[in-house]
């Protein structure tokens, strides 16, 4: 129960999310109206509609099985067994209608965490992608545009005092190319 | 320290640049330039003199932004007491009575506190204005605007950490500029990479504020800890990727939102814990959100 609980808080605080991406200020109803219907579902599980940071279900415990559902509605949630090992299982949310287009996402719960989200459709009337968001979401080390010191040309920083300059990489390249 | 070299570049992309640096501003300023190789003059590239040119030309554009940084901070230092700013602090001047200089970059000031419903603002916790946070972007563009009114096309400005391009390392390639943004925690690495260029969908500017070092112009309200150890911003032009920078800084998570929301930027915020929130712009491989 608490897990499908967790798991529909989340599915809902994940349409929320891309919701507010996609809409902007326009889906200010749209999402109170997902908010609403996980405050129906979404008993005990700590997990609130916190658009943007990307920790809901984190309150989850005991994951699902394999468990992979689809609904109209967010509240369908999981069917799986609770007893099972923490294996991880994915989710699919509610489509939900944005002045852009339909949008559903999925989520994979693992552990009793939401470890990724998925966005399965997102189209506009042109039927090209589109861009949902430019917010900020969590990125793990391993995923951001990489650069070896070699590679590059100029250093981006916190201000560096001069003193501190001395001994920073800035200080390496310009030395190089002196 | 790592070596820099460009060895591992393809040949014709192999950047040979020129670097000039001074002090200001309590930082020191680098300007970079391509060296010794004419972008498409045929003709200079039979001149055995195009390294010792390219270096008078150096010396010189350095010199321009050199005095420009250094007039600035002349009228703007609160660390020289005989600065007009530090006059004005003293309560010697007023804003009315101050210059067209003073009094501009403080309306761009207030506008920036408007438009970041206040996470930026112009005045210290004490009621001093100090105007630090906006100057070295300000000087920044100024020295940007100086160099392409001197024709120089190609180009990287580096004053702290904060950076603005032109054109390419590399002359007439598009070939961007990769900047490479410090790990807070350790700054002998590099935590991430922004190309930085002209060409289409690229932006020219990254400035990256911290809360650890010289926060001395980043308020947050008082006792709570910042979201943020550090964010980089990436825009158009610098004084936008400097300010929501700031901004960030002190303004936390919904200020982040309000950033990405309101403005055409690119932002990677480094949290206490060292985890990382990101843009689609600042993603490696598998971006997920889809440009149009």
């Amino acid at each position: 129960m608490k897990a499908r609980g967790a798991v529909s808080a989340a599915l809902a605080s994940a349409g929320i999310l891309l919701a507010g991406w996609q809409a902007g200020a326009q889906v200010v109803e749209t999402s109170s109206a997902v908010a609403a219907s996980a405050g129906t579902t979404g008993t005990g599980t700590g997990t609130t509609g916190a658009a943007g940071t990307g920790s809901a279900g984190t309150g989850a415990s005991g994951a699902a099985g394999s468990a992979s559902s689809s609904g109209a509605a967010a509240s369908s949630g999981a069917s799986g067994s609770s007893g099972a090992a923490a294996a991880s299982a994915t989710y699919k949310g509610a489509l939900v209608q944005t002045r852009f287009g339909a949008v559903q996402v999925q989520i994979t719960v693992s552990a009793g965490k939401v470890t990724d989200v998925t966005a399965l459709q997102l189209t506009d009337d042109d039927r090209k992608s589109v861009q949902i968001s430019n917010r900020a979401a969590p990125l793990l080390r391993s995923e951001v545009l990489e650069a070896q010191s070699a590679d590059v040309q100029t250093i981006g920083g916190a201000t560096v005092t001069s003193d501190a300059y001395l001994s920073s990489l800035q200080a390496a390249l310009d030395a190089a190319n002196l | 320290m790592p070596r820099i070299s460009d060895a591992a570049a393809p040949r014709h992309l192999r950047t040979a640049l020129k670097a000039s640096t001074f002090r200001c501003m309590g930082t020191v300023i680098s300007l970079t330039l391509p060296s010794g190789r004419a972008a498409k003059g045929t003709a200079l590239e039979g001149h055995s003199t195009e390294g010792h040119l390219a270096e008078d030309e150096l010396a010189a554009t350095a010199a321009v932004v050199e005095r420009l940084f250094r007039e600035l901070d002349q009228t703007f230092s609160l660390y020289r007491p005989d600065s007009e700013a530090s006059r004005l602090a003293r309560g010697e001047i007023t804003l009315r009575g101050a210059s067209d200089a003073m009094r501009e970059r403080y309306a761009e000031a207030l506008e920036w506190r408007l438009r970041t419903e206040g996470a930026f603002t112009p005045e210290r916790a004490d009621g001093v204005l100090d105007l630090s946070g906006l100057i070295k972007g300000h000087a920044i563009r100024e020295a940007g605007t100086s160099l392409l009114a001197l024709g120089r096309e190609d180009w990287c400005l580096n004053a702290g950490g904060d950076v603005l391009v032109s054109g390419s390392p590399v002359p007439g390639t598009g070939q961007p500029w990769q900047a490479g943004i410090v790990d807070p925690a350790d700054r002998h690495t590099l935590l991430a990479g922004y190309p930085l260029g002209n060409g289409r969908r690229r932006r020219r500017a990254l400035a990256t504020s911290g809360s650890a070092e010289r926060g001395d112009h980043i308020w947050s309200p008082a006792g709570a800890a910042p979201a943020f150890v550090q964010v980089s911003v990436a825009a158009a032009d610098i004084v936008t990727a400097d300010v929501l920078a700031t901004a960030i800084i002190a303004g936390g998570l919904p200020m982040l939102d309000r950033a990405t929301d309101g403005w055409d930027v690119d932002v990677l915020a480094v949290r206490a814990d060292g985890t990382l929130l990101a843009t689609p712009g600042f993603r490696g491989q598998g971006i997920t959100a889809i440009a149009v």
